[in-house]
């Protein structure tokens, strides 16, 4: 594996090659899919590769801080409500959520413009929070977090005038992400992702993870360090939601809380947290995990036995089985490069065959 | 060993033996096969400087280390891998580097920790005893939070705790360490009077020269390898070969 | 304002952070020893609460039904740790915690599934519902039953922690792991111990909360898990003594804002909550009673 890090010293070209190489897998993948033209299966892909770009944002500040950044899935709610808001047209507005403040009824932009907006809107509310935040370490530093999430969720179940309350906010109109929407996000997001971690905003992050008392005594201002790749991570998880509510396109503040915080967090853990490598091929495994279960319920049902719902219980004993083995994921903190692909491939069949 | 029963010293029996011991953090290795032996009785020192091993052959004997290889025998018993609370409970108390006290246990609290694995109520009476008898200190200060103690006072109290459950081995990790001279003295003086009781010890000095003159013999570590082994009288020819280990950098903390 | 309102707030916050206090320390006792935040502690009074509902089904006395519950409680809390933290000891804190966040979400699926979505009612004894006149003013007899078995938990607990050898070796155990471990301390045995106080505590919870919501269902446990991060935040994070005054702390604040907050201002009272927390933790990180705080974890 010290391989990896002298081949990626190389030059630029191996230094790409990560982010290249999973980017040819997302791409080559989707486009088979595209081809193979089953709704069904095309649907899986698209939420994978939202839900990729959603664990790729998460990954930026949790797995280069190691600070678990809870109120992450709270930015990925502000993201999705708030490009909703600017995307959708006025009469719509209007129609769906008659309590919506006039300002925000009468703003309509094109769906891009929206999605960017949605991660600006998201960037802005974590510059405006989390400086203080960023000078907690440890536990004490997750709890503050864990504070934070619940702050953002009850504002965004609660505020009816902009979010439509603990009612079912529904955005209308036709799917605007699509396949090919999702698969270009997860390809950009992939290479963002990755330059942050090799970039020195993530590096010294990197090394605040590692030794926050050597990182400050050679200088790395860790409070600034941690709240730049913050307003980051949070503006990644914003341009997230804004994909998934457009997807989706009926939205509820309970959709960004413990579930998908939970899911986000196994992705990346199982993955390996430290390596965006790590979170790609988490989110792989865990949805093909899912999915593959959720086949086989309503077939177990026909069977006679009461498997409805049981896919949750199965893929979270599945999971914790697995890190009982692979405590720091599948690709721990090394990165997916040529050398690797082939040993790499064979573990990751090894895992895909023990949860089928 | 020499088959050749020359002093009384290597007739004694082997109490504890470790052979060709490897131990690393991560992938880093900390000790490169260090093999040592006490015998009952004896005085052992282990020296070297900071960052030689003399801290992870402590916590490895006393179970908190895991040896990547290597074997460790206690009386007899193979205690390679075994769990420190299994360890104690052989016989081995290990009186850790820095003293680890528990700051908000009385004295008390902290003597009756010591004899967690083993109490029993006269025994424990009369080792209590034998504490305040040895360290007076601890009587005044009985229930007092082990927190409100001096520096010295504390490792008198880290000691004891060690000692109250009458160990067949007692390893003192450093006791000299960040105390006044005169604690030191206090505590050397200690040393000898436990080992003129018949107690065998293993002690970890950066203080070479201190830890000599009382040990029976003296294994000198660095950079996780022995450098030497033998008598302390011995070492003196040794010691220009390694002053470089104990010179000027000892006072570097 | 007249006496009487003030003895009924006093009752209120009293009860309250009685029922706070006791979730608090369910989660600190294994938090201090472990350092896991224990996410299926919820499940813990869930479960304890549904073998409540069996109970009732079973017909038994109520008393033999609330024992049954804190003893399941206490089982619960026991096994989870047998089964599914114990192969995690020592491991990176990460999959720590997401196997504990895992494990409430399994027991959570699992109640859904093999018991049911739907809330289910719980049958409890008359005096439980039943009110009381007491200085004039009338309030719910469980709320004075809540406030004295709190005070007599406590005492026993305040006795095992300070007079047994048990309770001094994991007061040990918390403060520093690998030398309680050095002398003698069985690391299996301080944390079982730990786990079980934790399940019996929370079987004691789900008794006064089913009392106040008449209903078991799943997610029952969500809320009671939230309340308890709060109160050990504020209490601080290490320290039992700072879970029980975080207890009663949170029912005050949460008393107080619910009389002085405007109407339309209710529904936010969690996030008002959670913003005064977040302003505690970067004011004060380590909490109202600092335990003796240590880095390093269960190894």
């Amino acid at each position: 594996m010290a391989k990896n890090r002298i081949k990626n010293n190389h030059g630029i070209s191996s230094k790409l090659s990560t982010p290249i190489m999973l980017s040819v897998i997302l791409v080559l993948v989707g486009y088979f899919i595209w081809w193979l033209n089953i709704p069904f299966v095309q649907d899986i892909y698209t939420s994978a590769a939202i839900t990729l770009v959603m664990v790729l944002g998460f990954q930026i500040f949790n797995g280069n801080s190691g600070i678990l950044s809870w109120s992450y899935v709270g930015f990925v709610g502000i993201g999705a409500f708030s490009s909703a808001i600017f995307s959708m047209t006025p009469q719509m507005k209007s129609m769906q959520m008659p309590e919506m403040y006039p300002f925000l009824v009468n703003i309509h932009v094109p769906f891009v413009v929206a999605l960017i907006l949605g991660a600006i809107v998201a960037a802005i509310i974590a510059a405006v929070v989390a400086w203080p935040m960023m000078k907690i370490s440890d536990d004490a530093g997750a709890i503050t977090q864990f504070a934070l999430l619940i702050v953002i969720h009850v504002i965004l179940a609660q505020w009816s005038k902009v979010t439509n309350g603990p009612r079912t906010f529904t955005l209308g109109g036709q799917t605007l992400t699509t396949i090919w929407v999702a698969m270009i996000s997860g390809v950009v997001v992939l290479f963002i992702a990755y330059f942050f971690k090799e970039s020195s905003l993530g590096l010294k992050l990197r090394a605040t993870r590692d030794d926050r008392y050597a990182a400050c005594s050679s200088g790395i201002d860790m409070v600034k360090t941690r709240y730049l790749s913050y307003i980051f991570s949070a503006a990644i998880g914003g341009f997230a939601g804004g994909l998934y509510s457009h997807y989706i396109l009926s939205i509820n503040a309970s959709a960004f809380y413990m579930t998908l915080l939970f899911n986000l967090l196994s992705m990346a853990v199982i993955g390996g947290k430290m390596s965006v490598s790590g979170a790609f091929f988490g989110t792989i495994l865990l949805t093909l995990a899912r999915q593959g279960l959720r086949q086989i319920e309503p077939v177990l049902t026909n069977m006679g036995v009461n498997a409805s719902g049981s896919t949750e219980i199965i893929v979270a004993v599945l999971m914790i089985v697995f890190l009982v083995f692979r405590a720091n994921g599948i690709m721990d903190r090394y990165e997916l490069s040529p050398s690797s692909l082939k040993s790499l491939f064979s573990r990751k069949k090894k895992a895909e065959k023990k949860s089928a | 060993m020499s088959e050749l029963k020359t002093t009384s010293q290597e007739e004694r029996e082997v109490i504890l033996s470790a052979s060709d011991l490897h131990v690393g953090y991560g992938s880093v290795l900390a000790l490169h096969g260090v093999s040592l032996e006490i015998k009952k009785g004896e005085l052992v020192s282990i020296c070297g400087i900071n960052g030689s091993g003399k801290t992870t052959i402590m916590r490895t004997l006393a179970g908190v280390l895991k040896p990547k290889s290597g074997k460790i025998t206690f009386k007899g018993t193979d205690i390679t891998g075994k769990k420190p609370e299994q360890v104690h409970k052989l016989g081995v108390a290990l009186v850790p580097q820095g003293r680890e006290i528990f700051p908000s246990l009385t004295v008390a609290e902290n003597l009756r920790i010591g004899a967690f694995g083993c109490y029993k109520p006269a025994q424990y009476q009369k080792d209590l005893e034998t504490m305040f008898e040895l360290f007076p200190i601890l009587k005044e200060r009985y229930n007092q939070g082990g927190g409100l103690l001096s520096g010295g006072e504390q490792q008198m109290l880290a000691i004891a705790r060690g000692l109250m459950s009458n160990p067949d081995l007692l390893m003192l990790d450093e006791p000299s360490l960040g105390l006044s001279p005169n604690r030191v003295d206090q505590i050397f003086e200690l040393i000898e009077e436990l080992k003129s009781r018949g107690m065998t010890i293993l002690l970890v000095e950066q203080n070479a020269e201190r830890a000599a003159s009382i040990s029976d013999r003296v294994y000198l570590l660095s950079n996780g390898r022995v450098e030497f082994s033998g008598k302390a009288e011995d070492m003196a020819s040794a010691i220009d070969v390694a002053s470089l280990y104990m010179g000027g950098k000892e006072e570097v903390k | 304002m007249s006496l009487s309102i003030v003895i009924e707030f006093i009752i209120n916050v009293l009860s309250m952070g009685s029922l706070y206090a006791l979730i608090a320390l369910g989660l600190v006792i294994v938090y201090g020893i472990c350092k896991l935040i224990n996410f299926a502690y919820g499940e813990y009074i869930t479960a304890a609460a549904y073998l409540l509902v069996f109970c009732a089904g079973l017909s038994l006395p109520w008393w033999v039904a609330f024992v049954l519950a804190i003893l399941g409680g206490a089982l619960i809390g026991f096994l989870s740790e047998l089964i599914a933290y114990r192969p995690f000891r020592g491991r990176s804190l990460d999959a720590l915690l997401v196997t504990s966040f895992g494990i409430s979400i399994i027991l959570q699926r699992v109640f859904q599934v093999f018991i049911s979505p739907r809330p289910k009612a719980v049958n409890l004894p008359a005096f439980m519902s039943a009110t009381i006149s007491l200085f004039g003013i009338t309030t719910p007899l469980r709320n004075i039953i809540v406030i004295i078995t709190t005070a007599v938990l406590l005492l026993v607990l305040l006795y095992i922690m300070q007079k047994t050898p048990l309770g001094i070796a994991m007061r040990a155990a918390a403060e520093n792991f690998t030398t309680a471990r050095l002398m003698g301390v069985n690391a299996n045995l301080v944390i079982s111990t730990a786990f079980i106080i934790s399940g019996f505590l929370a079987g004691f919870v789900c008794l006064f909360w089913v009392a106040r919501t008449g209903s078991v269902e799943p997610t029952l446990g969500a809320s009671p898990l939230l309340i308890g991060f709060i109160a050990v935040v504020v209490g601080g994070m290490n320290s039992l003594p700072g879970a029980v005054v975080g207890g009663y702390l949170y029912a005050l604040v949460a008393n107080v804002l619910s009389l002085a907050l405007p109407t339309s201002l209710l529904s936010y009272r969690d996030a008002i909550m959670f913003v005064i927390v977040i302003c505690f933790l970067v004011l004060k990180p380590e909490g109202l009673i600092r335990g003796n705080y240590q880095e390093e974890r269960v190894g």
